[in-house]
């Protein structure tokens, strides 16, 4: 009896929740009040929003003004001219599509710019460039099988910091207004070539082909840019090609191969991502082949296009046969729940590039050498080598990026990195901020700082920071 | 006697019913979702605007393919943004865990996590597509009469959804659905820790691909109750949307005509 009159009094009690429950819905109707003032009125009729058609177009106006101090106490001195104190620039990006009937379409993207800085002449030619990023025509002559001919950006790579298996990022960066890696992958040249994709449901493989049309150049300056060349000294000096293919494996794992073919050497590479989580995507990026180091490939470099004497001794010991050499970024991104930050993670290795050893030598040669030298010359020479190839130049980093969108209020967007050396750990650091003030302007500005010792990659540039502040209008 | 056997009879009664109700509570869910998107492919535009403390802040325009798995039963979603100006051409590849980002800018399609998914008013039209009833389990917790987005009273089921996969964006759905039309009225959306992030009213019943179906979302940000999207569908069609579509180097090829 006890027992019943326990299970009588909690069927009653469910039996009033559930009747409780039935009409009155509690405060669920006080939700209505978050719904703003504003938005209270439905939306005009769904069917007068039309399907937008050729949406790919994106033009702005921006404008950048560029403060940089200078790092005193160089170890190895610069070779004239200094770098420049502040650079103003206006530029007008483009990225357009036409289609010509239903079969081909013609595909352009290209900046011009207009800039100013200290050290160089003005008005010169040097005031206005244009950089001629991708022209090319598109067409689709079998079903899902692509055929593309022009100057195209053909990027591959699935790191962030550092990409291994980018093959044609190789002097393809013009003056950019920004060292993010992220900026560096917008901003290039793409590079004239006949490309053949085929897409399927579980994957693809694209095939490429890039003739020499031009002779290889000299690495260029910021004061002598030309104002409308397509350059193709800088992205078709030699016959390239390329294979790559991908697969999915299941959803969470697509592998991508690559086969790349330049100057006699071939190299080998891999892409990985895999969903790990809801808030984790692990990736690695590897390319491999047979090369010499990257002190060699510069002096190679510099004596065959005439900026070093072609009997100018090596300052640095250096190992000139050809190994097979290793290049790697491996990482993971992670989300937070909330605020919604991305933060991602790499170590990146370059078998080719700086060891403990080559930094010691490089500093050890330059020592006390005034920087007219022609020692100066060569050491920052093979630096200026790696910009320019966009290779890692110190065996060994650690890219650390974080981005978060919304940051404290809505419509500002902060995003930041820090590239340590594993070798010396000196850093380099850059925070950016941008903020939508509409949909049509944004502004916003980034800190960049060099932090290290004398004796050390990021110590030694001989410019110690940056401050930019911009405006844009988007069309 | 008598009385104990009447009461395990009630009691049996009651878990039948209980069982029963689940049984329902998930085919009402597939019924609303039904109600909400069609199962043939079709394509849409999602104009999202954006409301800030009160005020209207800016707009999206999103270009919607949608397309049902076969085998899977959950929508897999190509997303283009045509509006604002500074993103348009991004697009966003949403498929079970094989989430893809491709800007035109970078030219490199990047795999997201589910979590960065949420970051962009993409995967709002992701949210508005999802097919409950799959990632979901369902049970029927009452019947209740709340008000509309249009402050109109509706006899609605209330039901409570578990994440049933890891495909699910929320842990647990509070779900809203009218009584005989099927009309999905209201949810709202948990976390893993119980917290509410977001809650939807739906409106503006109309003709839609074929049916009556909600052609307005709004969206209640429920961590900041400053914020608030309304997600309003335009010209929708049906299209036919290749396999292919799906794959991340079409990504970059993906034309709208």
């Amino acid at each position: 009896m006890r027992l019943s009159g326990r299970l009588i009094l909690a069927l009653a009690a469910a039996l009033a929740g559930a009747i409780g429950r039935a009409d009155e819905p509690a405060d669920e109707n006080k939700d209505l009040d978050l719904i703003p003032q504003a938005a209270q009125t439905p939306a005009k009729p769904a069917a007068q929003v039309p399907m937008p058609t050729g949406t790919t177009s994106k033009f702005y106006l921006e404008n950048t003004f560029t403060q940089s101090w200078a790092q005193g106490g160089l170890l190895v001195p610069v070779p004239p001219p200094p770098p420049s104190a502040w650079e103003e620039r206006l530029l007008f990006d483009v990225r357009d599509e036409w289609r010509l009937g239903s079969a081909v379409s013609l595909i352009y993207s290209g900046r011009l710019n207009l800039r100013a800085e200290d050290h160089l002449n003005f008005p010169s030619h040097q005031n206005v460039t244009n950089d001629l990023r991708e022209a090319y025509a598109s067409s689709e002559p079998l079903e899902q099988t692509f055929v593309d001919a022009g100057r195209i950006n053909l990027k591959s790579g699935v790191a962030l910091g550092f990409n291994p298996t980018d093959f044609f990022k190789t002097r393809a960066v013009v003056e950019p207004v920004s060292v993010d890696p992220v900026v560096l992958r917008e901003d290039r040249l793409g590079t004239l070539m006949l490309r053949a994709q085929r897409v399927w449901s579980a994957g693809s493989l694209t095939v490429a082909y890039a003739p020499a049309v031009a002779s290889r150049s000299a690495i260029y300056g910021d004061n002598d840019l030309h104002s409308f060349d397509p350059v193709f000294d800088r992205t078709n000096a030699q016959d390239r090609f390329l294979l790559k293919g991908s697969i999915d494996i299941g959803d969470r794992l697509s592998p991508e191969w690559l086969a790349y073919h330049e100057d006699g050497r071939t190299r080998w590479g891999l892409n990985l991502t895999a969903s790990v989580s809801q808030s984790v995507v692990a990736y690695a990026e590897w390319s491999a082949g047979p090369r010499p180091s990257l002190i060699d490939d510069a002096l190679r470099f510099g004596r065959a296009t005439g900026t070093l004497a072609p009997d100018a001794r090596a300052v640095l010991p250096d190992d000139a046969r050809e190994h097979f050499r290793n290049e790697l970024a491996v990482g993971a991104s992670y989300t937070t729940g909330a605020p919604k930050i991305t933060f991602n993670l790499e170590f990146n290795y370059n078998q080719a590039g700086f060891s403990g050893t080559d930094w010691n030598n490089w500093f050890r040669a330059g020592r006390g050498a005034i920087g007219s030298s022609p020692t100066a010359g060569e050491l920052w020479y093979i630096r200026d080598y790696a910009l320019d190839q966009q290779e890692q130049l110190t065996r060994s980093s650690i890219f650390l990026r974080a981005d978060w969108v919304d940051a404290f209020i809505p419509k500002l967007e902060l995003s930041g990195f820090v590239n340590t050396d594993v070798i010396d750990g000196s850093e380099r650091v850059q925070l950016t901020a941008d903020y939508y003030l509409s949909d049509f302007w944004t502004i916003g500005g980034l800190v960049l700082t060099e932090l290290g010792g004398r004796h050390s990659e990021f110590g030694s540039l001989p410019q110690g920071g940056s401050v930019l502040l911009k405006v844009a209008r988007y069309f | 006697m008598r009385l104990g056997t009447q009461l395990v009879t009630f009691a049996l009664a009651l878990l039948l019913g209980s069982a029963a109700f689940a049984q329902t509570a998930q085919e009402i869910v597939t019924a609303t979702d039904r109600v909400r998107n069609p199962a043939k492919p079709f394509r849409t535009v999602l104009t999202l605007t954006e409301y800030v403390a009160g005020k209207e802040r800016d707009h999206d325009v999103l270009a919607l393919f949608s397309k049902e798995d076969e085998a899977s039963r959950q929508f897999r979603n190509l997303v283009q943004y045509v509006e604002p100006a500074r993103d348009a051409g991004k697009r966003v590849l949403l498929d079970g865990h094989s989430l893809w980002f491709y800007d035109p800018d970078s030219k490199v399609s990047v795999r997201i996590s589910a979590q960065q998914r949420l970051i962009g008013q993409a995967a709002i039209g992701d949210i508005l597509t999802v097919n409950l009833a799959v990632d979901y389990t369902s049970t029927l917790t009452g019947v209740e009469k709340i008000d509309d987005a249009t402050h109109q009273p509706r006899q609605c089921w209330h039901l409570e959804l578990k994440a049933a996969n890891d495909v699910a964006t929320y842990s647990r759905v509070e779900y809203w659905v009218e009584q005989g039309s099927f009309y999905p009225i209201k949810g709202k959306f948990y976390s893993d820790s119980g917290r509410l992030l977001k809650i939807v009213y739906f409106r503006n019943f109309s003709e839609r691909l074929g049916a009556i179906r909600p052609a307005e979302a709004v969206i209640i940000d429920a961590v900041d109750s400053s914020l608030a999207t309304t997600a309003t569908f335009g010209e929708s069609s049906y299209q036919e949307v290749p396999e292919t579509w799906f794959q991340r180097d079409y990504l970059p090829r993906l034309q709208i005509k």
